[in-house]
């Protein structure tokens, strides 16, 4: 064994093998985790049960209950889903950092840019499987019990919740980059959860009430909420119109039209990217101790 | 000078390779000015030219299997019928022209008794069209519309004063309304009508009986207005979700009875509109299915007289609505001591007699909220909707009135109707495939994810 | 190989390093010497370029910072907690590092082999020793055979045995020709080993010597303890102010202060005067 002198050609910019090597990593310990798979089997579960119980049993009303099925679905989605990718990239960062494994990593001729999308690829991957197993599931069930109903609208749904799954893997990767405890970055994350999926819809609700603000403002503030335009997307797709959803819907659907499905998918491509790049910018920056 | 020789030559070579629809083409109304009344004119096949008018009763029908297309060009009616007993039948009725003031139709008719029996009519701005023909029959036609902006099309089929007209088994897609202006005693049965305005439209037309209908996807299902002793049952309902849009609405109405009916999936399920709208006057809601509708019954708030029972209200967002909140009362829920079936009842049935021991009361806060505050619809079926209902429950501060009080709640659904039509739902592989993929996608990753850098240890 | 100018650390308003330069040749070992917050850990992440510094650090010609991961490529780093990825199985963390580094599995199962961690291979991280964490360190460390090697605290959590291995071990890396930076603070077996060391406090070089030579430059001094029976303690601590060490007594013997190196003074002092010692402690 002799210490080797010959300098290796090792280009500065991120590389794709890197960010593989690290992602497969971060894949494989997420599926190791009893948690994850907790996640799993309670996503799953839930969204096969909805799909079994959604039916009396009557098949001319099948396309109409799977509109409820959905419906449900979607409910279930907004609850367990950003709570997952919240969690799971709140983690990510704070927790390899207090452990120093981080610091293992970046010892390696890895850069940051790497370590972070590597991470982020990972837990993507595994956060995705989640979805996919959960509405495979559900899918099963819908499928053997009433037949091959809506499977446009059942796909469509299955990757908006794979967007808002990564949407919130953003925003909780961006969490962590700036929290260096694990248990205040959890804490934070799942007050954001709190805050997208129940605060700010009672805080909209009751504001409509008090005030009386317009639906113009309503609507808009409603489709910024990245679950909220998850629900509203997936809605489009199993109802015809967002019509359904009383003078905000009708508001939407005169002022924004053809547009409006492209933007509310785009409010919600927004928080699949911002978030993300905020966090890569925040960890790649040098001025970032490790 | 050549190539002149050589284009007229081409023209007589068309001319004379098509010469049984250019002839048939000019004779369609020859065909009919010669012909005897009474008699049966058996139509070759081929293409004849439209703005025909029959004034004298006869049958038009193929003489066999071939098409008869009668084309309008795009101008005016196609068929009128200025006499009595008209028989039209099995032909393709195309291109009306497509002003709405001047009623241009497929086959406009203007005298009692016609038969317009198996018709397809296509691109016409009307269908079927029925001005004073009373005693009529219009069976199994198949109605298309011209493809402009829905308010600028016309009706699939209209009816004015032709009471006792049987309308029966057509198929109506994509027009404006099926509309019955002043017609009494109208049998609509067996029709599918589908991506209209309104379904089926009522206006000051008694003693109709409308069944096994299936009316789908329309904006509005069936509005019903103006009219009395209607009977609306067995129809399928399903899917009408326009913005202001009803399974059924009543408006103005008197003795409807709503029976056995299938309806799902709508906007609203049954929208009430000061009907019945003579005090004293009852209307009686029982047998049907309401489920899966953002509301299941929607009440304006003044209405009253209104019998429900022995309907099974299956997770409707909304079960029930008051629109604009505000008193309701005097309608009942419960008929000789049978309520309805309610999917969130909460209650129990001790002595098993199939009644629920504690009434169903509908006192959901959010409910209560979105009866005054219809914006809030936004929120309808969100998690944050659900817990206000929840905290409202635990902790009730507020305590809503109660919308319904059903004291003799059925624990288990009626026997549901049977739909009148198959609607075609297929019990197709495509959601099985996608979602075993799906599965095999989530076991692939899995899999793969074990062993990272080596294949074998 | 490694060369550091004027390296400066803040964190807030706390100045960690402060304008610290040190060139170690290819082949040397230095031993970075100090007490808890001296900040010599702090010199060692910023070479790794974990964090942000002012001041130029080359390693092999490459500016760490513009190049970190050609720099980190040739360096080998143990770190202090060894607390990594504690559910991963050893050859999983080994696997994962050459991977990282793009090196074939057949060198895993080489350096597996050269450290003996073949009977360990399926352990997860969190149920091994502490001596067999540090072999796994450094068995991590040295996958990509680097020129470099930084160990942060090498024998810090170790118990006696482990600690000899990891000095045999560390003998070994020496004889190979690796350039070699390692922190402790407190000098014993292994500080002992380097060619050099240089003494940290509050971020500044105190003083840079060879390791024998370092108590007697900064002017080290200790407490002996030195337990003798109640009848001779009035005569051993004549002794010991005779030849000019202040000694006091206490309920168990006398407390002697001496410069680091001479301690073998005060036990010669006693011994020619007939006194004999019982026990005896160092107190730093």
């Amino acid at each position: 064994m002799t210490a080797a002198t010959s300098p290796v050609a090792i280009p500065e910019r991120a590389e794709g093998r890197t960010i593989l090597v690290v992602a497969r990593k971060e894949l494989a310990d997420a599926l190791a985790s009893r948690w994850f798979w907790m996640w799993v089997a309670a996503f799953a579960g839930l969204a096969a049960t909805l799909a079994l119980v959604a039916l009396p049993g009557s098949r001319v009303a099948a396309s109409a209950s799977f509109s409820r099925t959905a419906a449900s679905l979607v409910a279930l989605v907004q609850v367990i889903v950003p709570l997952m990718g919240l969690t799971l990239g709140a983690q990510a960062i704070a927790s390899q950092r207090e452990h120093g494994a981080l610091r293992f990593l970046l010892s390696h001729p890895v850069n940051r840019t790497e370590a972070f999308w590597g991470i982020y690829l990972g837990l993507a991957a595994a956060l995705v499987t989640a979805v996919a197993a959960g509405f495979g599931a559900a899918g099963l069930v819908t499928a053997i019990r009433t037949g091959g109903t809506r499977t446009g609208a059942f796909l469509w749904i299955a990757v908006g919740a794979a967007i808002l799954v990564l949407a919130m893997l953003g925003i909780g990767m961006l969490v962590s980059t700036f929290t260096r405890r694990t248990s205040s970055a959890l804490g934070i994350a799942v007050f954001i959860w709190l805050g997208l999926v129940f605060l700010g819809d009672l805080g909209l609700m009751g504001t409509a009430v008090a005030t009386r603000m317009p639906v113009s403002a309503l609507f808009a503030v409603t489709v910024a909420n990245p679950v909220e335009a998850f629900r509203l997307a997936a809605l489009a797709s199993f109802t015809r119109s967002l019509d359904v959803l009383g003078p905000a819907g009708t508001y939407a659907v005169n002022v924004l039209g053809d547009a409006l499905v492209p933007v509310i998918v785009g409010v919600l491509g927004l928080w699949f990217v911002l978030p993300a790049a905020a966090a890569w910018a925040r960890f790649r920056s040098p001025r970032q101790d490790l | 000078m050549i190539r002149r020789a050589a284009s007229a030559a081409a023209v007589v070579v068309l001319l004379a390779a098509t010469p049984t629809a250019a002839e048939a083409a000019a004779d369609l109304q020859a065909i009919v000015d010669g012909a005897e009344p009474g008699a049966v004119i058996e139509l070759e096949a081929g293409t004849y030219r439209g703005g025909v008018v029959i004034d004298k009763p006869l049958t038009l029908r193929p003489a066999g299997d071939g098409e008869v297309v009668v084309d309008g060009g795009g101008v005016g009616t196609v068929i009128t019928v200025d006499a009595p007993d008209v028989t039209i039948e099995g032909l393709v009725v195309r291109a009306s022209g497509d002003t709405l003031d001047r009623e241009e139709a497929g086959i406009y008719v203007n005298e009692p008794r016609a038969k317009i029996l198996d018709n397809r009519l296509e691109d016409v701005l009307f269908g079927i069209f029925l001005h004073q023909a009373p005693d009529s029959v219009v069976r199994g036609n198949t109605i298309g519309a011209k493809d402009l902006f829905i308010a600028r099309r016309g009706d699939g089929l209209r009816l004015w004063e032709s009471h006792r007209t049987l309308v029966a088994d057509n198929v109506v897609d994509g027009g404006r309304d099926a509309v019955f202006w002043f017609c009494d005693e109208l049998t609509i049965r067996g029709n599918r009508i589908s991506n209209g305005r309104y379904g089926l439209h009522f206006m000051y037309s008694d003693a109709v009986v409308v069944e096994g209908n299936a009316l789908i996807d329309n904006s509005v299902g069936s509005y019903l207005m103006y009219s009395k002793d209607l009977t609306l049952r067995r129809n399928l309902i399903s899917g009408n979700n326009g913005p202001s849009g009803y399974g059924v609405g009543l408006k103005d109405m008197d003795g409807a009875e709503l029976a056995d009916n299938l309806i799902v999936g709508n906007r609203v399920g049954v929208f009430l509109d000061n009907s019945p709208q003579t005090v004293g006057v009852t209307q009686e809601f029982h047998g049907n299915l309401v489920a899966y509708n953002q509301i299941g019954i929607l009440f304006l708030p003044s209405v009253r007289g209104n019998v429900f029972w022995a309907n099974a209200f299956v997770d409707n967002s909304v079960q029930v609505g008051v629109q604009g909140g505000g008193r309701f009362s005097g309608n009942a829920w419960t008929h000789e001591g049978i309520g309805n079936h309610w999917s969130d009842y909460a209650g129990y049935d001790a002595d098993g007699d199939g009644i629920g021991d504690v009434p169903y009361r509908l006192d959901d806060l959010y409910d209560a909220l979105l009866d005054r505050n219809p914006e809030i619809m936004l929120f309808a079926e969100t998690p944050a909707a659900k817990a206000l209902d929840l905290a409202a429950r635990a902790f009730p501060v507020i305590e809503p009135r109660p919308k319904v009080v059903d004291e003799a709640p059925l624990v288990r659904p009626p026997r549901l109707p049977d739909p009148p039509f198959d609607l075609g739902v297929e019990p197709g592989p495509a959601l099985l495939v996608a979602s075993t993929l799906m599965l095999a996608f989530a076991g692939a990753v899995v899999g793969s994810a074990r062993r990272p850098w080596r294949s074998s240890r | 190989m490694i060369e550091i100018r004027n390296l400066t650390k803040r964190y807030g308003p706390v100045t960690v390093v402060d304008d610290f330069s040190l060139e170690v040749p290819a082949g040397e070992a230095v031993a970075l010497w100090g007490p808890n917050g001296a900040g010599k850990t702090t010199v060692v992440r910023c070479i790794l370029g974990l964090v942000d510094y002012e001041g130029t650090i080359v390693v092999d010609g490459l500016d760490a910072r513009t190049r970190g991961k050609a720099v980190r490529s040739r360096i080998g780093y143990v770190a202090q907690e060894l607390a990594f990825y504690d559910d991963m199985a050893v050859l999983d963390v080994l696997d994962y590092s050459a991977a990282l580094r793009g090196l074939t599995m057949e060198r895993v199962d080489e350096v597996v082999e050269t450290f003996r961690l073949g009977d360990h291979r399926t352990k997860r991280v969190g149920e091994l020793s502490g001596g067999l964490k540090q072999r796994l360190g450094l068995a991590a460390a040295l996958l990509p055979d680097p020129p470099v090697l930084l160990l942060d605290e090498p024998t810090a959590s170790l118990d006696a045995h482990s600690r000899e291995e990891t000095i045999g071990l560390f003998e070994d890396l020496r004889a190979q020709g690796r350039t070699i930076v390692l922190t402790t603070h407190h000098m014993e077996e292994m500080g002992m080993l380097v060619d050099r060391v240089v003494a940290m406090e509050n971020g500044r070089i105190v003083t840079e010597c060879p390791p024998g030579e370092l108590a007697e430059r900064l002017g080290l001094r200790v407490w002996l303890h030195l337990i003798v029976d109640p009848d001779e303690r009035s005569e051993a601590q004549r002794v010991l102010e005779e030849a000019g060490l202040g000694a006091r007594r206490n309920a168990a013997g006398l407390v002697v202060e001496v410069p680091a190196q001479e301690k073998g003074r005060a036990l010669a002092l006693l011994h020619r005067a007939g006194i004999e010692l019982r026990d005896l402690e160092v107190w730093t």
